[in-house]
């Protein structure tokens, strides 16, 4: 490709900044402190302490916990001055301590938070892991709030995370595999699932991707979600993202696989098909038959929201002979004063609202609230009364916007939103025939993805009725026999017909 | 010779799923004027033609499925290549790869001339080739699954198109059908032989049948997707005999559309013009199938990938509808495959069948010997 170029031509990369960090550190005490000094640039967090004439220690000051430093490491070496790496195993009351050679391994340990205690004498160091990041404590999850349930979210911090999945799967089979990437960053996540559902070649598909990663920094889970999964280019997403424990220990118990990234309060869970992105973990909690209301309710705000200003727009430029009479006067007689062709007046709306949307949240939530009122209200009317758009266009946008906000993923929502655009340009200029190109167009790209190789528009193409129960609507849990099977799990039964819930004890007298 | 290892185990589908795929494929732009071509011929008694054309193509389909089944995992050109030799095999299989493409070409010119008629009266025929074309590709190049979920929404869509015509049967009179067996049986058979061109498709199980996974249960479907239409084109055909006197039923090119203009929702009417535009996902399976079936049959001769066939392909197809402009036009057209139409699902099936047979009696004495 680049056949012009000279094959010894160097291309200049981050790393040819940092120093050589490969093979072990010098016996030497004073070299060791220099080397460490050099490697790291010395910053100012760096403490490098002589605690006897043959023992050093070294760490950064704000990740490790300065009181079991004081009491159970400087205090114990102290006194009893261990004389070899080995005899510190035995004598620390630290639980995560290892000997390590490794130069590259104990300095990215130390950055870690992990105290380094070097002997005289000795390549080897013992690394005593005491880190104490500072992390938000756990609250409400914001972005996924539900009425009924745990009202408990993810934070940032891998640690917690973790053991929030484990207080809810008390399972030696919940396996979980820790990776980091980026050359700058190291970035640690782990790869969580449960050993007895999830499919063996799912964990194999994410384990390669992840294997295969070459990046430079990691930051959140959403960009390692768009860095693993099927294809990047589509405007849906496949991987989903959610911050609460409970949906992810569902997911993770049906089958799929977990990932949680440390720094990021989303986990990533996959494969997910096109349909659990509009549903919610409430919809567990609650009786089947509203839960099953709630969710068709859903579906077909999603259809709603994305067609119903197309189909004004399609019908008031090309098909005013579908309109009924009835209604086609009230229609001409909003729209008499408005300048407009339907198509720009629909535009002009739908921007608003997407200013009002994006305004109320990038502001604080007061400022935001506020926001919303003033411009809904008084935008809305006054656009009225200036006759720049119709009412019925108003009530038509706002009804769509409401529907679109029932989504309960985030990233979905903002995607139905986003599809409508194109759709109102097809509807503007070839009425309903646009509008089917659309929808053919949408059906075709949906068929055409897939979630870790499974299926996106799973169950409903390929049909898989049986999935119907937990996909469409939702089946009273003791009619549950089987996990869907686009998670491709390795044990399909749930439950036999001798595990139903027994209610004969009260009910037979 | 392509063996089973050609088509990779993702690729294959369940048998249920050729109920879409067959009745998604006959139900296509005919089904929106199927009605005046076989009243002509069998005045009220058309719906006994439409049964027959029915059994026949039950018939047919017993046919193609026992020929199938006598090679297992080779479809139509393979077949071809093995009863007749490589080089008439190859003519056959060219042969019958023009008559998909036509049948591709058909649906596409007739579906723009509905659209023109009824909705659009000068939207440009190319725009709307080009349109109804790229969706194709982008269907095409998702590979055969695709193909199938795009037949099977189309399959669950088509059936809503029933509930319209609950409306009509107010104006129905019932006395319309009566008397009962007043054409003689030479005219119900030429109306049978009018359904052709709307009963076609089902000859695609030539095509799709190794990409089958339970290839016992392909009987059982095939037979109940050919039900599935009948449950389509039936309800219309019997409401549009009840609803339209003889005499407007003679003269109306699209009946079930004319039909449906009179059906009125308390915040919808003409729902015929709705139901137009929804006729793209309804011939939207017809041009990916018949494309499909050219591809395999080209693919049978020379290897090619799907990519460097379907761009081609619709290039050609666009520059082909400039030409054939009128419904006259068509009309001569549609005459001529009525009859292609016939020997290709009807004959020629049957004519394979007993020569795979004696092929394969003569292979075997030759083994013996």
């Amino acid at each position: 490709m680049f056949g012009k170029k000279k094959q010894n031509d160097h291309i200049p990369s981050d790393d040819d900044k940092g120093l050589d960090i490969n093979g072990t550190f010098s016996p030497i005490k004073q070299e060791f402190i220099d080397e460490i000094k050099k490697i790291t640039h010395s910053p100012a967090d760096l403490i490098i302490k002589e605690v006897t004439e043959s023992i050093v220690i070294a760490f950064i000051e704000n990740l490790v916990d300065k009181r079991i430093l004081e009491e159970h490491l400087i205090t114990v070496v102290e006194h009893t001055e261990p004389i070899t790496p080995t005899e510190l195993q035995r004598i620390l009351p630290i639980p995560r301590l290892k000997l390590t050679e490794q130069k590259k391994e104990i300095i990215y340990d130390m950055l870690a938070g992990t105290v380094i205690i070097y002997i005289d004498g000795y390549c080897e160091v013992g690394l005593a892991n005491i880190a104490s990041i500072q992390n938000r404590s756990l609250s409400a999850p914001e972005n996924e709030s539900q009425v009924i349930g745990s009202q408990v979210g993810f934070n940032e911090s891998l640690g917690t995370n973790v053991s929030l999945v484990r207080s809810f799967i008390r399972n030696p089979n919940l396996c979980i595999e820790e990776f980091s990437v980026g050359k700058q960053t190291n970035t640690v996540f782990s790869m969580i699932y449960v050993n007895s559902i999830a499919s063996e070649q799912n964990i194999r598909i994410v384990r390669e991707r992840i294997n295969n990663l070459n990046i430079n920094d990691l930051i959140d889970s959403a960009m390692l979600a768009e860095l693993i999964e099927d294809n990047s280019y589509s405007i849906f997403p496949q991987m989903l993202l959610t911050e609460r424990p409970d949906r992810f220990c569902d997911g993770l118990l049906n089958g799929k696989i977990g990932i949680i990234v440390n720094g990021s309060s989303m986990a990533i869970l996959c494969p997910t098909s096109f349909l659990e992105f509009f549903h919610s973990r409430e919809e567990q909690n609650l009786r089947w038959q509203l839960a099953t209301f709630i969710r068709l309710l859903r579906f077909n705000a999603v259809f709603l929201s994305i067609y119903l200003t197309p189909l004004y727009v399609a019908s008031l430029t090309f098909h005013y002979e579908i309109i009924p009479q009835p209604l086609l006067v009230p229609l001409s007689e909003s729209r008499a004063i408005v300048p407009f062709p339907p198509i720009i007046e629909a535009l002009i709306l739908e921007l608003i609202i997407e200013l009002l949307r994006e305004a109320g949240a990038r502001l604080p939530t007061k400022v935001g609230q506020t926001i919303g009122i003033v411009g809904g209200i008084v935008i809305g009317t006054a656009a009225v009364q200036a006759g720049i758009t119709s009412n019925i266009l108003i009530i038509i946008i706002a009804l769509c916007a409401l529907a679109s906000f029932t989504t309960p993923n985030y990233m979905m929502g903002n995607v139905i939103r986003l599809l409508r655009f194109p759709i109102i340009f097809l509807a503007g200029f070839w009425g309903y025939y646009g509008i089917m190109l659309s929808l053919c167009l949408l059906i075709i790209h949906l068929l055409r993805q897939s979630s870790l190789g499974a299926p996106y528009l799973s169950p409903l193409y390929p049909p898989r009725i049986l999935d119907w129960g937990t996909a469409i609507i939702r089946l009273p849990i003791g009619l549950l026999k089987t996990r869907a099977t686009s998670n491709g799990t390795f044990n399909r039964e749930v439950m036999q017909e001798k595990d139903k819930p027994q209610r004969d004890d009260v009910m037979k007298e | 010779m392509k063996s089973k290892a050609s088509i990779s185990p993702p690729q294959q589908i369940n048998a249920f799923l050729i109920v879409a795929v067959i009745c998604s494929n006959q139900v296509g732009v005919g089904v929106m004027g199927f009605q005046q071509q076989l009243y002509l011929h069998a005045k009220q008694d058309a719906w006994i033609s439409v049964l027959v054309s029915f059994i026949l193509a039950h018939l047919s389909a017993i046919i193609m499925i026992k020929t199938l089944e006598l090679y297992q995992t080779k479809d139509l050109y393979e077949i071809n290549q093995d009863v007749f030799g490589k080089l008439i095999g190859n003519f056959l299989t060219i042969l019958y790869i023009s008559y998909s493409g036509s049948i591709f070409f058909l649906i596409l010119k007739m579906y723009i001339e509905v659209i023109n008629t009824w909705v659009f009266y000068n939207l440009s025929p190319w725009f709307l080739a080009a349109t109804l074309l790229l969706l194709l590709v982008y269907a095409f190049l998702g590979d055969f699954r695709v193909i199938v979920g795009v037949s099977f929404f189309s399959f669950v869509l088509t059936f809503f198109w029933l509930f319209s015509l609950i409306p009509p049967l107010k104006y129905a009179n019932i006395d319309y059908l009566l008397p009962v067996f007043q054409s003689d049986i030479l005219s119900i058979l030429k109306g049978t032989y009018s359904m052709t061109f709307t009963i076609v498709g089902f000859e695609i199980i030539n095509i799709i049948y190794p990409f089958i996974k339970d290839k016992k249960n392909v009987k059982r479907y095939t037979h109940l997707s050919l039900f599935a239409t009948l449950l389509i084109y039936f309800p219309i055909l019997l409401v549009s005999l009840v609803y339209f006197s003889g005499e407007q039923l003679s003269k109306t090119l699209w009946a079930t559309l004319t039909m449906l203009s009179v059906v009125r929702l308390p915040f919808v009417e003409r729902i015929d013009i709705f139901m137009i535009c929804f006729g793209v996902i309804i011939i939207l399976p017809n041009l990916c199938l018949y494309a499909w079936a050219v591809y395999r049959g080209i693919n049978s001769i020379v290897k090619i990938r799907l990519a460097t066939f379907i761009w081609p392909f619709s290039g050609l197809m666009f520059i082909l509808s400039f030409f054939a402009k009128t419904v006259t036009q068509l009309d001569e057209v549609n005459r001529i495959f009525m009859h292609v139409g016939f020997i290709a699902v009807f004959i020629y099936p049957i004519l394979l069948y007993f020569l795979a047979l004696l092929r394969r009696k003569f292979r075997k004495t030759q083994v013996i010997q």
